[in-house]
């Protein structure tokens, strides 16, 4: 293609673009002029005047929507780790069972990973919500001498409380992502080479003992990038909290919403607040994948 | 008769002041047969494929055909010499996801506007010629290197081209599967069809070729008839080059 | 006369000693998930057939399978997920007819206009609104719209992606990178609450058209990268020889490019749509009545409730068999397009 056919077809293709971006934008200001909204960000600093049941941070009713969109912000942070913690555990050792020689914890694994994805993750949500703590009696279920104590409430271990929704929150998400996580430390394993597991096995190194030492290592380049792109769906699968009335990011953009109409501006905040938490696993990821690859002298 | 190639000083560099192609100037004409050879890296692939495009030159004039390219490497003519002019890869390059009748029948159906029915049956004509037509239904990967180099010919001439290129056809083929392959090249250059032919093939080049050209590190060395050039090249460079080739 | 061969089963039991009691650690892992295996089945079980409350699932089937659609009306539905089911069964265990294999996609890009026709109504059927869609039938319905339309959508995408001009390349990325990075509930969101808002006052567009619509949004992002994957896996050298055919740029595009990241795509293609299928329970949350929301809704009747096990187990159960029905589907596909290389 010739130079100035290519920035006429850049211009056409532009000029069309942006008109129809300006189509839209010029419904919204008519849409938003009607309802007698406008666009704005000021309300941000009016008192929010809704209760949260959980904040990591001192959150009073009177404080500011900004406020409550921070917390907001902590609780999904709050969840999405810890349950990138716990999936990454528990993925890990059923990617183990997946690879193994044991045939039992082949099967085993095998299908509970067919179990967990081939069935919606809010279904499984709603399962651990409403069945698996809503489901317990209201007193005590366990108690062992005030120390550790779940009921319907939650969990009470030692001083600190986890409530039930943030439990459901956190075991849904990490069942649901071990599973995702198991298949990519399998695929990891199964990119080294097999002369690596003769080797070690010739030099009467233990099974377990060479699978640690000597094939993980091994496998975590092709490993890293499945993993952040598991954590990152994660995150993105926290949202569902608002199904079990978890305050996250999402569901306090929700009742910002249905209290003060502010759709668009509640809309860019909550992308805005996606952005950030997809730059922190990214940016975390990439140094814990430069340190591995610097512990590696020989690549 | 005008001559279907002529080559003027073509030049082409790459950034670390290497030359791929360095000052050539050569003719082929109606009919003839001319075998490029040389040493790997010495540009004959990159010659053979400035002829329909597929490689830019920086100075020199070529004319092919009667349509004549230079520097600006011009889209429109471009277009119309691939028309006119066919080629053969030395990895086949069929297309995996068509059958080997539509890979010989895409070209004339969309290119040349041909009616399904004709392209088909001019291929089957062609696969016929190159002894595959049984395959016509198969898919390039269940056939042989030989059977798919001999499709790869087939799909070329479907175009009814006036000069066939060849860049290596039997480099990639296993020893016993090379000679089905230069038979039919063997075939194409009896009927009279011009051709240029980069290959290691000696027994080839001696049998069939009109002109030897030997290329090193850009330049040409020297343009002979085969019977001189395989009997008492003029150069030192080609000498060696042949008794390299013998040694294996 | 009793000569039994017992090879075969010295051999077996070699095996699994050698796989499940070869050390001191193994056989007590092994001896542990036996004895859990057999109290879960037995608790399982137990729970099957005598606890568990089955009433709510059966005295609302029609319920999960059409939501609120007209009773009386519910024959149209049926006829469509009969004739979706059938269309399965028939291709992976019907008759191998060449002219009728090259025909089957069609009849599979057939069931759409046919299950809006079904459901809408017009034309000898009574018209019936999408506000009485629901239960299974909803479900297939987003799943199938929403892959159908953003499979041209994501083509376009990848391929502007990998355009040489750069403002079609910087837009496009920008699109997929953003669509990638935000949560799918987020996007519904922008469907349910806010296209209305950037419409001409006057227009509206019913939920159901908005959700499918949001659905393609997010999904052709990520179908346009397991395009484009699959693009840059094609050799340069299939459009050199391409170009050496004299075929334009359009032409080795639609015959050579396409046809072909298609099917290198194509595993990752169909776990997309099994993806989109389990996704759209997310519109129960969004108001819309679905196979989930069916079951919330159910929930909610004074008469059922807090039988939540029983709803979410039969749930589970049927999102896992129509996964599973489009995973060997998708199998089937694969190997036809990898073995014989034939057109489906």
């Amino acid at each position: 293609m010739k130079i100035n056919q290519k920035i006429f077809l850049q211009l056409g293709i532009s000029f069309i673009f942006f008109g129809l971006i300006g189509i839209l934008i010029n419904n919204l200001t008519i849409n938003l002029i009607r309802t007698g909204l406008g666009f704005n960000f000021s309300w941000l600093f009016k008192p929010a005047s809704f209760a949260l049941a959980e904040y990591p941070l001192p959150y009073t009713s009177s404080d500011s929507y900004a406020w409550a969109l921070f917390i907001g912000w902590l609780n999904s942070l709050k969840v999405v780790i810890s349950s990138l913690i716990l999936a990454t555990l528990l993925g890990t050792l059923i990617g183990f069972a997946r690879t193994g020689k044991n045939s039992l914890l082949r099967l085993i694994s095998a299908g509970y990973i067919t179990i967990i994805r081939q069935t919606p993750l809010l279904l499984q949500l709603m399962f651990w919500y409403f069945v698996g703590f809503l489901g317990l009696k209201d007193n005590m279920f366990i108690q062992i001498k005030n120390i550790f104590n779940i009921s319907n409430q939650g969990i009470e271990f030692s001083g600190l409380t986890f409530s039930s929704e943030f439990l459901a929150l956190l075991l849904g998400l990490s069942i649901f992502t071990s599973a995702y996580i198991a298949e990519v430390i399998r695929g990891g394993i199964l990119s080294v080479s097999q002369g690596q597991w003769e080797a070690f096995r010739s030099l009467g190194l233990a099974e377990r003992k060479g699978l640690i030492r000597i094939i993980l290592p091994q496998a975590l380049p092709a490993i890293i990038p499945g993993l952040t792109s598991q954590y990152l769906n994660l995150a993105k699968n926290s949202t569902l909290a608002i199904a079990v009335g978890y305050s996250d990011i999402y569901a306090i953009n929700d009742t910002i919403i249905n209290q003060t109409g502010r759709a668009i501006e509640c809309f860019i905040i909550l992308l805005v607040s996606f952005l950030l938490l997809n730059l922190l696993i990214t940016n975390t990821m990439e140094i814990i994948n430069k340190l591995i690859l610097k512990s590696r002298k020989y690549s | 008769m005008d001559p279907i190639v002529v080559a003027k000083n073509l030049t082409k560099s790459y950034t670390k002041g290497l030359r791929a192609l360095d000052n050539v100037s050569l003719t082929v004409d109606q009919g003839k047969v001319l075998v490029v050879m040389g040493p790997s890296g010495s540009g004959k692939s990159t010659l053979i494929r400035t002829f329909n495009g597929l490689e830019t030159f920086d100075k020199g004039e070529l004319n092919i055909l009667g349509i004549k390219v230079d520097s600006t490497h011009d889209e429109r003519k471009i277009q119309k010499i691939r028309r006119r002019v066919g080629m053969v890869f030395q990895q086949f390059n069929l297309f995996p996801h068509l059958s080997i009748l539509e890979n010989i029948t895409l070209a004339p159906v969309h290119v040349q506007k041909r009616r399904q029915i004709e392209a088909e049956k001019y291929g089957m004509y062609l696969l016929n010629q190159m002894g595959i037509d049984s395959h016509a239904k198969k898919y390039p990967s269940q056939l042989s290197g030989g059977e798919q180099q001999r499709v790869a010919i087939a799909r070329a001439l479907a175009l009814k081209p006036e000069l066939l290129l060849f860049d290596e056809p039997t480099s990639a083929l296993d020893p016993e599967r090379i000679n089905e392959v230069l038979d039919a090249m063997r075939n194409l250059a009896e009927q009279g069809m011009t051709m240029v032919v980069v290959t290691h093939e000696i027994g080839f080049a001696k049998d069939v070729s009109d002109q030897v050209l030997f290329m090193d590190s850009g330049k040409v060395i020297e343009t002979s008839p085969p019977n001189i050039f395989f009997s008492n090249a003029r150069h030192e460079r080609s000498r060696k080059f042949l008794n390299q080739l013998d040694t294996y | 006369m009793f000569k039994i061969n017992i090879n075969p089963i010295i051999i077996s039991y070699k095996k699994l000693r050698k796989t499940l009691f070869s050390n001191l650690f193994n056989t007590i892992i092994s001896l542990l998930i036996i004895v859990l295996i057999s109290v879960t089945c037995v608790n399982t079980f137990e729970w099957l057939i005598f606890k568990a409350d089955w009433k709510v699932v059966i005295s609302n089937l029609p319920l999960y399978a059409f939501g609120s659609f007209p009773p009386n009306e519910q024959w149209r539905p049926a006829t469509w997920i009969i004739s979706l089911l059938s269309l399965s069964i028939f291709t992976l265990y019907g008759p191998k007819w060449r002219w009728l294999r090259k025909n089957l996609l069609i009849l599979w890009i057939g069931t759409i206009p046919l299950g809006l026709f079904l459901l809408y109504g017009g034309v000898g059927l009574s018209p019936i609104m999408s506000r009485y869609w629901g239960g299974l039938t909803l479900t297939i319905l987003l799943t199938v719209c929403s892959s159908f339309l953003s499979l041209p959508f994501g083509i376009i995408l990848a391929l502007c992606r990998q355009s040489s001009l750069p403002l079609i390349q910087r837009l496009s990325s920008i699109y997929i990178d953003a669509m990638r990075a935000i949560p799918l509930i987020a996007v519904l969101f922008f469907g349910q609450l806010l296209i209305p808002l950037f419409l001409p006052v006057g227009i509206e567009i019913d939920r159901v058209w908005r959700a499918i619509f949001a659905f393609t949004l997010f999904v052709s992002a990520y179908i346009a990268e397991d395009i484009r994957g699959g693009l840059q896996s094609i050799p340069n050298t299939q459009i050199e020889a391409a170009n050496s055919l004299g075929l334009n740029q359009y032409q080795i595009i639609q015959f050579v490019l396409i046809p072909q990241a298609l099917r290198i795509a194509l595993p990752a293609l169909t776990n997309q749509s099994i993806g989109l299928f389990q996704n759209t329970s997310l519109m129960a949350i969004l108001g819309l009545v679905e196979l989930l929301g069916v079951g919330r809704s159910i929930l909610a009747n004074p008469e059922f409730i807090g039988q939540y096990i029983e709803v979410y187990v039969w749930l589970a159960c049927v999102y896992w068999m129509v996964c599973t029905i489009m995973a060997v589907l998708a199998r089937h596909l694969e190997q036809r397009m990898t073995i014989n290389q034939t057109n489906f």
